[in-house]
């Protein structure tokens, strides 16, 4: 497979500096790499290790505020930092390709997909239009997009998620790049598209041979990607091997860590005996307009319990959430909190029916009020419900921030902004405490985190429920948090209940197909893991395993 | 030749190679095509005209150096966090904020600042200036300077209520429609389409002639007029803030309307809205001295730079600049403001490379 060994792209001591607070500070700390041509180089570390910046500038590419500041990046032969603006555009696009972690936000709305995949070669004189048409088909074909012919013509809103993603990797391939630059591309997606975009992108990079970049901080995908795994950590090389020595003996103690993330995992939780549900879903259908999203959801939170709700996007999941909290009042069934029935719309009910149940939201960029103090976006509740005021409401909030572990006397004063992702999620975790809630909504509140935030966010809520006795409802669609803090779980799809039970139960075979489908799409740090599933799968029908 | 016009080159030639020797290609290429022009110049308008060039670079230096000037003191003595935003300012804005200031003291202390009263005659029609009228009489002999300063107050005063006016009018407007939505929101809409349907000047001389004029009633009417684009702008940015998830959480925190605009949308509209704030200014500055130009404004004898403008007409047919003045007094105004408007409008984009 990997006959042509000869070396593709060598960074040596590559600095990058950022422009911030009117002076520029050194990001990226002489990291070297080389790469042989066919070979896949997996780049991992949380965010703010780097990898974007590298990522980019193997094209000799630095973004805005960013500058290359010493170092050398060659590629086949050519040095790219003293080479001309022009003679590296012209290399972006035909020799080296880029594929970003949004595709939706990349592809350009206003046009169809294969009027943007024929644009590269066209431009480059590579391939005359039709020739470049015919050539999308194909390379659509090899991605196992469904219709080959026919969705090139389609407009990007018209696909899905995955689909296009895969457009997006075919467009990269148009011109045949030796090098191509995958920028997170999976981590947008769901376990179920995920599996095929990955089975797609590897296949294509094998069969022409191209080399490749993967940037990730998802150790599972990058284990099934790359031919060699770098760990970066704030600007700095960690280590470097290739995936079966990093897998199996990580040398650093970074690495360690960053291995050991998933085994966070908390033994299972029986319901408590004589006691009513906390939160009960009874019958639920809820439509918008005349789309009807849920039928028939029923489900019981106990107190002190967690209960997780898994599937893809558009199952129902956050629907479910919005009926409980009354943002979408449901066509028929009742929502039952505590024994009593809840008014269906969140402006008929009681403040105190209001303050039980809680919301931490997924994004909490958008959950966090910008232009607000930190100690009134959580005093605000605590004073709104509790009616505390003066000193009794700072001690609150310090109380608060104390039990979040955030020291209160550096963060009292702060603006959302100026706090790391991780931070800001422990403040909407405040946020919802401050009501003295018994029961609380958490939307996906891990999924936009690095997994060792993410980690600690998991064992900050799993404390909080020991020692506050909370309930919790768990929105999520990745299943390593699911098995890491769940007693019970619900699996959605299109908008039903497929199944639910006892975590146990539901990691143990026989299962509902779909949660089968669900749990096996799930990347292990086996690197060989994809290979055995699209096995098991049959490799033909990637497309179709989803929409079983 | 002169002394005056070999010093003219001799400035001109060596600070444009002092410009190319430090590699300043803009300047460079300023001051160069500067001097090519004045040699044209020079042959076709003489000595005069070389002397207007440098009349002009004279008063843009001078307007330069006391916009730095302005902008280091400000950076003194305003508190931390506005001084740091002042630092960062351009020359333009702080000369609009240097103009606006100028303004507003002249206003405030306009019958301290003006040697005469503002309906007080003290000599013949259209006399000349002398030493006690620096810029000479209007049509019935009261000092031009005088009533300049006062105009200041009237007409910007007038302007500046009007358009707080309807920025109250249209932002609480908006916000309202953003946040309650469905039919208040298809109501208010319409009614905004149906006032802009009509072209405000049109409108503002209709309602005046219906209503009569008196300053109470023109602030209302120019709040009326200017109102629905203040709505249209905030609605739609506080659209933008309605969605985002901290306004559910309030909402299903049981939080009221009011605090819900008040606490969480406001603050995230302001920029906009203050830039919006400038730009309305300016437009009502306009169309008040349009008003009082057709003579449906601010009644005689109250001082008002639109209908000085009006009354002293004649002059420019006699060659005589007077009128002018008023009118350059509104021209700066506006600039001044624009270049300030431009400035936040800028902060608040976020585009700062």
């Amino acid at each position: 497979m990997k006959q042509d060994q000869d070396v593709l792209l060598q960074i040596e001591d590559l600095r990058i500096e950022g422009y911030s607070d009117e002076k520029w500070i050194e990001i990226v700390h002489g990291v070297d790499l080389t790469l042989k041509r066919g070979q896949v180089m997996g780049l991992i570390g949380e965010s703010g290790a780097g990898k974007s910046t590298i990522g980019l500038a193997a094209m000799g590419f630095a973004r805005d505020g960013c500058r290359i500041s010493g170092g050398s990046i060659e590629f086949d032969g050519m040095e790219l930092t003293t080479t001309s603006e022009s003679d590296r555009r012209a290399l972006r696009g035909s020799r080296i390709a880029y594929v970003a972690q949004s595709a939706a936000a990349s592809f350009n709305p206003a046009h169809k997909l294969i009027d943007q995949h024929t644009e590269a070669p066209v431009h480059y004189r590579i391939r005359k239009r039709m020739e470049s048409q015919e050539d999308a088909m194909q390379l659509y074909e090899r991605l196992r997009l469904p219709n080959p012919q026919e969705i090139g013509f389609r407009y990007p809103h018209q696909v899905s998620g995955g689909q296009l993603q895969r457009a997006m990797t075919a467009m990269a391939m148009a011109c045949r790049p030796d090098l191509i630059i995958f920028d997170e591309p999976t981590t947008a997606l769901d376990v179920t598209t995920q599996i095929e975009v990955l089975a797609a992108i590897r296949d294509i990079v094998d069969q022409f041979n191209t080399a490749a970049i993967y940037i990730t901080h998802d150790l599972a995908v990058v284990a099934q990607m790359s031919d060699v795994i770098k760990v970066l950590l704030k600007g700095n090389e960690v280590e470097e091997a290739d995936t079966e020595t990093m897998l199996k003996s990580p040398k650093e103690d970074y690495t360690k860590s960053l291995w050991a993330v998933r085994s966070f995992q908390r033994d299972e939780k029986k319901r408590p005996e004589n006691t009513q549900p906390i939160m009960s879903v009874q019958n639920v259908d809820a439509a918008y307009g005349p789309v009807k999203v849920l039928q028939d959801v029923s489900f019981d939170v106990y107190p002190g319990m967690t209960v997780a709700v898994v599937g893809e996007s558009g199952s129902g999941k956050s629907t479910t959430a919005r009926c409980i909290t009354g943002l979408l009042p449901p066509t028929s069934g009742k929502i039952v909190a505590n024994g009593m029935e809840l008014p269906p719309s969140y402006k008929q009910r009681t403040k105190d029916q209001l303050r039980q149940a809680q919301m931490i939201y997924q994004m909490a960029d958008t959950a966090l009020n910008p232009k607000v103090r930190i100690c009134d976006i959580i005093g605000r509740p605590a004073a709104f419900y509790g009616g505390l005021k003066g000193t009794k409401l700072k001690s609150r909030v310090d109380e608060l921030l104390d039990l979040i572990e955030l020291e209160p006397s550096k963060y009292y004063h702060r603006y959302p902004p100026e706090l790391s992702g991780g931070q800001k999620q422990r403040i909407g975790i405040a946020r919802a405490l401050a009501a003295e809630p018994s029961f609380i909504i958490c939307d996906e509140v891990t999924s936009a985190l690095d997994q060792l935030v993410a980690e600690g966010i998991l064992k900050l809520l799993d404390r909080l429920q020991r020692e506050l006795n909370l309930a919790y409802m768990f929105i999520t669609h990745d299943l390593a948090t699911v098995r890491s803090i769940a007693d019970e779980v619900v699996v959605m799809k299109e908008g039903r209940v497929v199944e639910q039970g006892p975590k146990g139960e539901m990691f143990t075979p026989p299962h509902h197909p779909y949660t089968d489908l669900l749990l096996s799409s799930v990347p292990e740090m086996d690197p060989n893991w994809l290979t055995t599933v699209l096995e098991e799968r049959g490799v033909d029908n990637i497309g179709e395993a989803a929409n079983v | 030749m002169s002394y005056f016009i070999v010093g003219y080159y001799a400035l001109l030639i060596g600070a444009s190679c002092l410009a190319a020797f430090y590699q300043k290609r803009g300047v460079f290429l300023i001051l160069f095509s500067l001097t090519l022009i004045s040699f044209i110049v020079g042959i076709v308008g003489g000595e005069s005209s070389l002397w207007f060039i440098t009349l002009c670079a004279a008063a843009l230096a001078l307007a330069a150096g006391t916009s730095f000037a302005f902008r280091e003191f400000l950076v003194i003595v305003l508190p931390t966090e506005l001084s740091k935003a002042v630092k960062t300012a351009p020359l333009t804005a702080a000369f609009g904020l240097f103009v606006i200031m100028t303004y507003a003291i002249a206003g405030v202390f306009a019958p301290i600042i003006a040697p005469f009263g503002e309906a007080e005659v003290i000599s013949s029609a259209f006399a000349p200036a002398d030493e006690n009228m620096i810029l000479g009489a209007d049509q019935l002999g009261r000092d031009l300077f005088s009533r300049l300063v006062y105009g200041a107050r009237n007409t910007v005063g007038l302007a500046l209520t009007a358009t707080i006016c309807a920025f109250l009018l249209g932002a609480v407007g908006g916000m309202l429609a953003a946040t309650i939505g469905g039919w208040f929101d298809q109501f208010m809409g319409r009614l905004v389409d149906v006032i802009m349907s009509v072209p405000s000047l049109i409108f503002a001389l209709l309602l005046l002639s219906i209503f009569g004029t008196n300053v109470a009633i023109l602030v209302i009417i120019i709040a009326v007029i200017y109102a629905p684009r203040v709505f249209r702008l905030t609605r739609a940015v506080a659209g933008n803030v309605v969605v985002m998830d901290y306004i559910e959480a309030a909402r299903l925190r049981g939080e009221g309307t009011f605090y819900l605009i008040r606490r969480e949308i406001l603050p995230n509209s302001t920029a906009p809205l203050i830039a919006e704030f400038g730009l309305e200014f300016c437009f009502v500055f306009l169309l008040v001295a349009g008003l009082s130009f057709l003579g449906l404004g601010i009644q005689p004898p109250t001082a008002d730079w639109g209908s000085m403008v009006r009354e002293n007409a004649t002059l420019i047919s006699f060659g005589e600049i007077t009128p002018l003045f008023p009118a350059a007094a509104i021209a700066l105004l506006t600039v001044a403001v624009n270049f300030v408007v431009d400035w936040m409008l800028y902060r608040s984009s976020g585009l700062k490379s």
